[in-house]
């Protein structure tokens, strides 16, 4: 079976002590004389040796490390005291991740990759703007250097990548969701009342509630508009902005995945039962006996 | 480089010749590394303590009074000017503002890292290695000064039965132990440890300076927008330093790149942004077969 169609590659026994010493002789031959000049543009990549070797047994490979990124403004007196959505905020959210996403498919279609993997994502929010930044490394089924239709970005390892893959799913995008609401203002005599007692502050659980619902929806949004079945890997994190603490804030993320095969093909895993011994320390005491 | 023999420390020529090897590897990657033919020589280090030079008021590269041809900035270096669109406003208005890429702090922190890499090569050929593994990097700032220390550390091995290296020098990597391995056995065979470095220095124009402290009014409406100048200095530092990495692989490729961005805020909208990358340079000596199929596995334990 062939890499190309999705199938899996023909097994190769592994290399015997003594093939393996042939091949680091080999190696070491190759670099005992200066290389002839070559002008090819190689590869960078972010990959694990792990991942490189499983992409390629996948029938892909690394091209070349992608970046976005991209800073959204936050108007002044966004984050003071009021009710509801800070929608100025969650656009900003929106706006910087956007940008980002943008600029790393356009830096993955100049090398002609056909999406990104392994895309590490980090988002600062900050009083008066949001930074967004992704590093990826962009791939494509081995050899293949036509330039892609739609390239994906996906926060996805290689591994997962392939798992993925050969189960009949292809990533088709980053999904990404963020919502920032203010914790209503407790009335004077509620904070009073409330200051001696054991209480729920439904303000804050009501804010967070309609936070994480409307993140959660624009997430969905996201992974709609590109055509995705579903979201994977879902990361999110949520809770007060340190800089305003009366400001609660939720932020979805996950890659959007979408079925490409006719059906999903069920992966049979292996059972293994590993025959290592946990570690067992020695404990010195034992020898005094009971 | 000087000879090896003649430029290392004394204390480090007895340690050599003593017999005995030392090594960095842990033991699994110690057994990994004879399963590979490859007999660990000796612990090999350099170093290399810098200290950076004063870049403050009054040198060449700050504000200047044209600030569309700033003195001392190499050609072909990154640069990109802001023109404030609203004419004379105030002494304090920043009618004008830079993204900057700074080659001489570039050229300081290449000099610090080559110098104490070309120390350990050194150390590595006085032993008659033929490459170093498991190679070990850091550049740490020294107390609270402006001094910063690069640092390498690896150890030297030769290929049982196998030829020097071209020139002498020899090859470095990351790797060590199952990761060497899988990657030698997968015909990808380590040429060097490379790395870079940018340094770009936002100097805000007063839209940007606006926009990163929430102001209104000034050309920034009442809503949100991207902040041109500071993301483009954040792309193009990126850009630099990969594209300076890539000078260093002559077609070669780049392998478990690690990138990381230091960001200083100096005012609003007033940053340097510096951005690190490093990884193992290989080159491919046979073509690439395929590794054994991948089987999902469920563990019991």
């Amino acid at each position: 079976m062939s890499a190309e169609n999705g199938t899996t590659p023909a097994a190769t026994p592994a290399a015997t002590p003594s093939e393996l010493k042939a091949e680091m002789l080999r190696g070491a031959q190759s670099v005992a004389t200066a290389p002839a000049p070559n002008k090819n543009r190689g590869i960078t990549s972010d990959l694990s040796i792990d991942e490189a070797l499983l992409l390629h047994a996948a029938g892909w490979e690394p091209v070349d490390l992608v970046c976005g990124v991209s800073i959204a403004s936050v108007p002044y007196g966004v984050w003071t005291w009021g009710q509801g959505e800070i929608s100025t905020a969650s656009t900003a959210h929106n706006a910087a991740v956007q940008g980002a996403s943008n600029r790393i498919l356009e830096e993955c279609r100049k090398v002609h990759g056909h999406g990104v993997v392994g895309v590490r994502i980090e988002v600062e929010v900050r009083n008066h703007h949001i930074d967004v930044e992704l590093v990826g490394t962009a791939v494509r089924p081995v050899g293949d250097a036509s330039p892609p239709a739609l390239p994906f970005v996906s926060d996805l390892s290689a591994r997962d990548f392939t798992l993925l893959k050969g189960a009949g799913w292809m990533p088709a995008g980053l999904a990404f969701g963020a919502s920032f609401v203010y914790a209503p203002r407790r009335s004077a005599g509620a904070a009073m009342q409330q200051k001696t007692q054991n209480i729920e502050l439904t303000n804050f659980t009501q804010a967070m509630y309609a936070a994480r619902e409307s993140a959660m929806e624009r997430m969905q949004q996201s992974a709609i508009n590109v055509g995705g079945h579903g979201v994977v890997g879902v990361k999110v994190t949520e809770g007060p902005m340190s800089f305003a603490r009366h400001a609660v804030g939720f932020t979805a993320w996950g890659t959007t995945v979408k079925l490409v095969a006719d059906v999903h093909k069920n992966i049979t895993p292996q059972v293994i039962l590993p025959l290592d011994d946990a570690v067992v320390t020695f404990a010195a005491q034992n020898l005094r006996g009971s | 480089m000087a000879d090896p023999a003649e430029d290392l420390p004394e204390a480090a020529v007895r340690r050599f010749s003593s017999g005995a090897f030392s090594s960095g590897l842990t033991v699994p990657d110690f057994a990994a590394c004879l399963q590979l033919g490859l007999q660990p020589v000796g612990l090999v280090q350099g170093f290399c303590v810098m200290q950076w030079g004063w870049y403050g008021s009054g040198s060449s590269y700050m504000r200047g009074a044209n600030p569309y041809s700033m003195g001392g900035q190499t050609a072909g270096a990154y640069s990109e000017s802001y023109r404030c669109p609203h004419g004379y406003v105030s002494a304090e208005h920043r009618m004008w503002g830079q993204n900057l890429e700074q080659p001489w702090v570039e050229q300081a922190w290449s000099s610090g890292y080559h110098s104490a890499y070309a120390r350990m090569l050194e150390e590595a050929t006085a032993l008659g290695a033929h490459g170093v593994i498991g190679v070990v990097d850091r550049v740490t700032q020294v107390s609270d000064s402006q001094t910063s220390e690069f640092h390498f550390l690896g150890t030297a091995v030769t290929v049982d039965d196998g030829p020097p290296p071209a020139g002498g020098t020899p090859w470095t990597t990351y790797l060590a132990g199952q990761r060497l391995t899988k990657s030698i056995e997968a015909g990808f065979m380590p040429i060097a440890v490379v790395a870079s470095m940018a340094s770009v220095r936002v100097w805000a124009y007063c839209i940007t300076e606006y926009l990163m402290e929430g102001g209104r009014g000034w050309g920034n409406p009442n809503q949100v927008q991207e902040v041109e100048q500071v993301t483009k200095a954040h792309m193009a530092v990126r850009q630099l330093a990969r594209k300076h990495v890539r000078q260093q692989l002559v077609g070669d490729a780049l392998h478990g790149v690690e990138i990381d961005v230091v960001k200083r805020e100096l005012a609003q909208g007033d940053e340097v942004i510096d951005c690190t990358i490093r990884g193992n340079r290989v080159r491919r000596f046979k073509d690439f077969d395929n590794v054994p199929a991948p089987r999902p596995t469920v563990r019991l334990s």
